[in-house]
C-alpha cells in the first residue's frame, strides 16, 4: 500500500535496501541507501523509524535483536515474503507516480 | 492480525516504550562508533551523532505512535473518506439506500418468518433430536395403538424418552363463554421429551397420568391470552371439559405451542384395556433420540421391535412396521416449506435486481469519478487500496440500507401477521413467534455485506481500468474509456429485464392459479352465505334422536329469522377439503380385491341441493317423510353412478359406508344428484353418498344460511335463537362461506401476493435501470448526436436510433427472462396445485407489458436526445 507522498518512496527504499542485503540495523539502512544512491538521499532517522515500524505491523518485515560486529545490541529487519510482494506492487506504484508525474509537467 | 497486534501493543506500552528507546541508543552509537573509527574524539563523535538524529524524544514517540495506530486509523479514515463522498451526492445515497433499504427489507421479513415457521417453529433444546414414531403399513402412516407404545417403551435403547399423545375435541364450561376447544391428551414425559418448562405452575406428575387422578389441566399459551386474558391467577380455578372437572396448574410457554393447534393440555389416563390394546390406533408418539443415536439408527432399531412384535402378534400386527421421522419434518409438512423456499428464492432474486440496481448507480458514478481516481493513483494509491476504497462505500451505502430495511422488515412482517386469520395461525407451531430477532438482524446485516460487495465489486474494478496518462491528459472531461463500463452496464440492464419478467411471470401465474381457486365456489354465491360450525356433546346428545331433534330445532328457528332465505346444515361445505372419504360396500355386490370402492359421507338437511342447486337429476331428493323411523335411504353423486354402476340404474339398489366392520345401516338409493366438488385441489370429485341428517345425524355439523342481505348481519340473532335452544352450546367459525374459503387459501393468497411484490420491486427497479442507461448514454453521446444532426439527421432519426437501442437492451433481456420464466415456471407448476407453466397468455401479456414499460423508460431520455441543440452540443466541448 503505497502512500500518496514521499513516504510511499521510503518504504520503496527500505524494502530494496533489506531485499538486496538481507537483514540490518536501521544505522545500516541509513548507510546503505547514502552510498547506494551516491549520497544524494539521506534518509532522516526521525521519518525511518516510524516507517520501519509501521511496515513491521503491516506485516513487510520483520525484526529481531542481535548483537553487531562490535558486539553491540541492535534490532535487525529483515524482508517477509508478504513485504517482498510489496516491493514489487510499490516499484510498480512508483512507476505510475513518475509517469504520471512527467505527464502533467509535460502538458500543465 | 496486523489490526490485532497493534490493539495488543497498546496494553503493553511501557516495555514498548523502552524497546524503541534500546533501538534508538543503539542507533546513536553505532553513529558514535563510526565517527570514533574516523579519528573523531569521542565527544565530538557523540555529539555529531546527535546532531544527525534530530530530536530523540520525538522520533521516540513518533515510532510509538506506528506502533499502537496505524492499521486501524486507515480504516477509519476510509470510512471518514467514504461518508464525505456519499454526503457529496445525496441524490445517488439517497436512491441507492432507498432501493438498498426495499430489497433488504423484504428479504429480512420473508426471512424472519421463514426462520419462525419452517426453521425453528419450537423453541426445544436440540429439536433435531426429537423424532416422531408412527405405525407404518406399506407406503402409508398411522397413528399407534398404545399396546404397540408399551412395548416400544420396554424393548428400544435409541430413546432417552418416549411420550405419547393424542387430540381430542372437547366443551369448555365454567370460565367464560362455552368454547369447543382442542385438548391434547399427554402422557407426563410429553413435556421432558420437549424439554419445556411452565411459564406459570407446573406440568403433570407421573400419578396424575393414571384414571381417576388426572383432573388437572395446563393451558397453551395462546390460548390462555385469549381465553383467560393472561391472567397469572389463573392456576388453581377449576373448569370443565366435556362437563367433567378439571383444575388449571399451569400454562405452557409461546414458543413451544406443539401441538400448536391444543388449547389445553390433560393427561392421558389410559384404562388397563387400553393399555393392551392393539386394534385402536389412535395415539402420536414422540422421542427424543439418545445422544449419538442417529434418525437411521433409531429407525432400524425400532424396525427390528416391529418384526418381533409382527412375529408375536400375527392378528394385529402382521403386515406393520414403524417410520421415524424428525419431529421438524412432520411438522412442517410439505407445503409450507415448499411455499415459503418460493417466496425466499423469489424474494433473494429481487435483492439481486437491487444489487445490479446500486451496481448500475455506481458507474454511473464511476465515470464522473475517473479524474479523481485517476489523481489519486498518480499520488501512489495501490489498486487495492482504491477497491477497498470504494467498496468500504458500498458497504456503508447497504448498512444505512440495512437500517432501512429493518423497518420496512418490520412493517412488511406486521402486514403478514395481521392478514393472517386466526383460525389458520393455529396450525402453524412457530406462527405466534415471528418477529425481527436477533437472527434476523444478523440475516440482514450479512445481506448488506454481501450487497456491498455484490454491488460495488464491479464497478470498483472497472474504476480501476483507468488509463492514467489519457485520464489526466484529458483534464476533468469525463469521457475517456467508457465503453467498457458502458457494456457492463447494459449487461446489468439487460439482467434486471431478464430478472423482472421472470418474477412478473412467476407472480402472474400463481395469481392467476389463486384467482381461479378463489373464485371455484362461485356458483354458490358464498358472499351471500352464512356458515359456522356446531358440534353436539356426545355427553348430552348420546342417542341420534336427541341430535336429530336438535338439528330440526334449530334449523326451524333459524329458518324463521328476519333475512333468511335458508338454513341448512351439511357435514362439509362444497370445495372445504373436509368431508370424510369412505370405504363403501354395494348390497350384493363383492369387493374386488385391490380395487378402491370408496365415496364421501355427507350427511345433508333436506334442503341442501336447493340451497347449492344441486340439481336431482334422477330419483327424488331428501323429503320431510325421511325420519328416524323410516327407511335409511341415501342419494348419490353423478359420479359415484359412473363410477360404480355405469349404464345401470341405481335407484333402488342399497349401499353401506364404513367397510367391513360398519355399524351403518344399508342406504337405499332414492335419487341421483348433479356433481359438485368438495375438494378445492382436485379437479375430479370423489363419488359421494349424501344422507339425510335427519335419519342419520352425526355429531358435528356446519350450518349453511343463504341470507338476504349481508349475512354477518345475521350472527346476533342466530346467535341469541341458538342460544334459546341450548346455552351451553359452543359456536364455532362464525364467517361467511366466501371467508371460509378464502383462509383455507391463505397460504396460495400469501404466496401470490408476496410474489407480487417482490415482482412490482423488481419491475419498478428494471425500468429505472433501464432509463439510467438510456439517460447515460445519451448524456455521452451529446455531441455525437450532437455532429449527427449538424451533418442533416432528422430528430426522428436520432429517436430512433436511440430507441433501437433500448429495443435490443430489453429484446434480449425480454428472451433472456422468458426462457427463465419457462424453466422456473416448469419447476413450480410440478410442485404447486393451481399452477400451470404452459399458459400463453400469462407469457405474452407479461412480455407486451415489459416490453412496453421498458420503452416508456427509454422515451424520457431518447426525448431529450432528439432535442438535443447541434450548436449548445458541439460548443459544450
Amino acid at each position: 500500500m503505497a502512500k500518496n507522498d514521499l513516504q510511499g518512496t521510503l518504504d520503496l527504499l527500505v524494502l530494496k535496501t533489506l531485499a538486496q542485503n538481507g537483514a540490518l540495523h536501521g544505522y545500516g539502512i541509513v548507510l546503505h541507501i547514502q552510498s547506494a544512491s551516491g549520497e544524494l538521499l539521506r534518509v532522516e532517522e526521525g521519518s525511518l523509524y516510524p516507517a520501519l515500524h509501521r511496515m513491521e505491523q503491516t506485516g513487510w518485515i520483520a525484526s529481531e535483536w542481535a548483537l553487531t560486529e562490535t558486539n553491540r545490541r541492535a534490532k535487525y529487519y529483515r524482508l517477509t515474503p508478504q513485504g517482498r510482494r510489496q516491493l514489487d506492487i510499490a516499484q510498480e506504484s512508483f512507476d505510475q507516480l513518475v509517469k504520471g508525474v512527467r505527464a502533467v509537467l509535460r502538458y500543465a | 492480525m496486523a489490526a490485532f497486534r497493534r490493539i495488543a501493543n497498546l496494553f503493553r506500552r511501557s516495555q514498548m516504550d523502552r524497546e524503541i528507546a534500546e533501538e534508538l541508543q543503539a542507533h546513536i552509537d553505532l553513529a558514535t562508533e563510526a565517527n570514533m573509527r574516523q579519528g573523531l574524539p569521542h565527544a565530538v563523535a557523540r555529539r555529531d551523532a546527535y546532531l544527525r538524529f534530530g530530536n530523540p524524544a520525538s522520533t521516540r514517540e513518533r515510532v510509538a505512535a506506528a506502533d499502537a495506530h496505524l492499521g486501524l486509523d486507515v480504516v477509519y479514515r476510509d470510512i471518514r473518506y467514504a461518508l464525505r463522498q456519499l454526503l457529496k451526492n445525496p441524490g445517488f445515497t439517497i436512491t441507492a439506500v432507498l432501493t438498498l433499504a426495499l430489497g433488504i427489507g423484504i428479504n429480512t421479513a420473508i426471512f424472519s418468518s421463514m426462520d419462525a415457521v419452517v426453521l425453528r417453529p419450537l423453541a426445544v433444546p436440540a429439536l433435531n433430536r426429537v423424532v416422531t414414531v408412527a405405525e407404518q403399513r406399506g407406503s402409508l402412516y398411522f397413528a399407534v395403538t398404545l399396546a404397540n407404545y408399551e412395548d416400544w417403551l420396554r424393548q428400544s435403547h435409541s430413546f432417552e424418552e418416549l411420550a405419547v399423545h393424542k387430540s381430542a375435541d372437547m366443551n369448555l364450561t365454567g370460565a367464560g363463554d362455552a368454547a369447543q376447544v382442542t385438548a391434547a391428551l399427554t402422557s407426563a414425559s410429553f413435556f421432558s421429551v420437549l424439554r419445556v418448562q411452565p411459564i406459570v405452575g407446573r406440568l403433570f406428575t407421573q400419578q396424575e397420568c393414571h384414571p381417576g387422578s388426572d383432573g388437572v389441566a395446563l393451558l397453551n399459551y395462546g390460548f390462555w391470552r385469549r381465553h383467560f386474558d393472561g391472567d397469572t391467577h389463573v392456576v388453581g380455578r377449576k373448569v370443565q371439559l366435556d362437563q367433567r372437572e378439571y383444575t388449571i396448574i399451569g400454562v405452557l410457554p409461546r414458543s413451544v405451542q406443539y401441538p400448536s393447534q391444543a388449547d389445553v393440555f390433560i393427561p392421558l389416563a389410559p384404562t388397563p384395556d387400553q393399555i393392551s390394546n392393539r386394534f385402536a390406533r389412535g395415539y402420536l408418539v414422540l422421542g427424543r433420540l439418545r445422544d449419538g443415536v442417529t434418525v437411521k439408527q433409531a429407525q432400524a432399531e425400532m424396525a427390528t421391535i416391529a418384526a418381533r412384535l409382527d412375529a408375536a402378534y400375527p392378528a394385529t400386527n402382521g403386515g406393520w412396521t414403524v417410520h421415524v421421522e424428525p419431529l421438524l419434518a412432520n411438522i412442517n409438512g410439505d407445503l409450507t416449506p415448499l411455499y415459503y423456499n418460493l417466496v425466499m428464492a423469489a424474494t433473494l432474486f429481487v435483492l439481486l435486481v437491487v444489487c445490479a440496481n446500486v451496481a448500475n448507480l455506481q458507474f454511473a458514478r464511476g465515470i464522473k469519478r475517473r479524474p479523481e481516481i485517476a489523481m489519486r493513483t498518480a499520488l501512489g494509491a495501490g489498486k487495492w487500496r482504491i477497491v477497498r476504497q470504494l467498496l468500504t462505500e458500498n458497504i456503508l451505502l447497504a448498512i444505512a440500507g440495512a437500517a432501512g430495511g429493518l423497518v420496512i422488515g418490520a412493517l412488511y412482517l406486521h402486514l403478514t401477521l395481521i392478514s393472517m386469520p386466526e383460525r389458520v395461525a393455529r396450525f402453524m407451531a412457530g406462527w405466534s413467534n415471528i418477529s425481527l430477532n436477533g437472527r434476523a438482524f444478523a440475516f440482514s446485516f450479512g445481506l448488506a455485506v454481501l450487497a456491498g460487495v455484490v454491488s460495488g465489486f464491479a464497478p470498483a474494478l472497472d474504476a480501476l481500468r483507468v488509463n492514467l496518462v489519457d485520464q489526466l491528459k484529458a483534464g476533468s472531461r469525463s469521457t475517456t474509456g467508457a465503453g467498457r463500463s458502458r457494456r457492463l452496464r447494459n449487461v446489468f440492464a439487460v439482467a434486471q429485464v431478464a430478472m423482472a419478467v421472470a418474477l412478473v411471470i412467476g407472480a402472474a401465474l400463481m395469481s392467476k392459479g389463486m384467482w381461479s381457486m378463489l373464485h371455484l365456489a362461485d356458483v354458490y354465491q358464498p358472499n351471500r352465505v352464512l356458515t359456522f360450525d356446531v358440534s353436539l356433546p356426545a355427553a348430552r346428545y348420546n342417542t341420534p334422536r336427541r341430535r336429530a331433534e336438535w338439528y330440526a330445532a334449530s334449523l326451524d328457528k333459524l329458518r324463521a329469522l328476519p333475512g333468511v332465505v335458508q338454513a341448512d346444515v351439511t357435514s362439509a361445505l362444497p370445495y372445504h377439503d373436509i368431508a370424510w372419504l369412505q370405504d363403501c360396500a354395494i348390497e350384493n355386490r363383492p369387493t374386488v380385491p385391490g380395487k378402491m370402492q370408496n365415496a364421501l359421507r355427507l350427511p345433508v338437511s333436506e334442503g341442501y341441493f336447493n340451497a347449492f342447486h344441486i340439481r336431482i337429476v334422477a330419483g327424488r331428493g331428501f323429503t320431510g317423510n325421511d325420519t328416524l323411523d323410516a327407511a335409511p335411504v341415501a342419494v348419490v353423486s353423478q359420479r359415484f353412478v359412473a363410477q360404480y354402476f355405469p349404464g345401470e340404474n341405481p335407484l333402488g339398489h342399497r349401499v353401506r359406508l364404513g367397510g367391513k366392520d360398519s355399524r351403518d345401516p344399508w342406504l337405499t338409493i332414492v335419487g341421483v344428484a348433479a356433481e359438485a366438488n368438495y375438494s378445492l385441489w382436485d379437479q375430479t370429485p370423489n363419488a359421494a353418498v349424501y344422507m339425510d341428517a335427519a335419519q342419520m345425524p352425526p355429531e358435528g355439523m356446519e350450518y349453511a344460511i343463504v341470507a338476504r342481505g349481508d349475512p354477518m348481519a345475521l350472527v346476533p340473532t342466530a346467535r341469541h335463537v341458538l342460544a334459546g335452544l341450548d346455552s351451553n352450546l359452543p359456536i364455532n367459525n362464525v364467517e361467511t362461506y366466501a371467508q371460509l374459503l378464502h383462509e383455507d387459501l391463505i397460504g396460495l393468497i400469501q404466496v401470490a401476493v408476496m410474489l407480487g411484490i417482490d415482482a412490482a420491486i423488481a419491475l419498478l427497479l428494471a425500468a429505472i435501470g433501464l432509463f439510467g442507461v438510456m439517460a447515460n448514454l445519451v448524456g455521452e453521446q451529446t455531441r455525437e448526436i450532437g455532429v449527427r444532426l449538424a451533418m442533416g439527421a432528422r430528430r426522428e432519426d436520432v429517436l430512433r436510433m436511440i430507441l433501437r437501442r433500448a429495443s435490443w437492451l430489453t429484446g434480449i433481456g425480454l428472451v433472456a427472462g422468458l426462457l427463465l420464466a419457462a424453466g422456473l415456471s416448469h419447476v413450480a407448476a410440478n410442485l404447486l396445485l393451481g399452477v400451470r407453466s404452459n399458459d400463453p397468455v400469462v407469457f405474452s401479456t407479461v412480455a407486451m407489458f415489459i416490453a412496453a414499460i421498458s420503452l416508456g423508460a427509454s422515451w424520457i431520455p431518447a426525448r431529450r436526445a432528439a432535442r438535443v441543440d447541434p450548436i449548445d452540443a458541439l460548443r459544450s466541448e
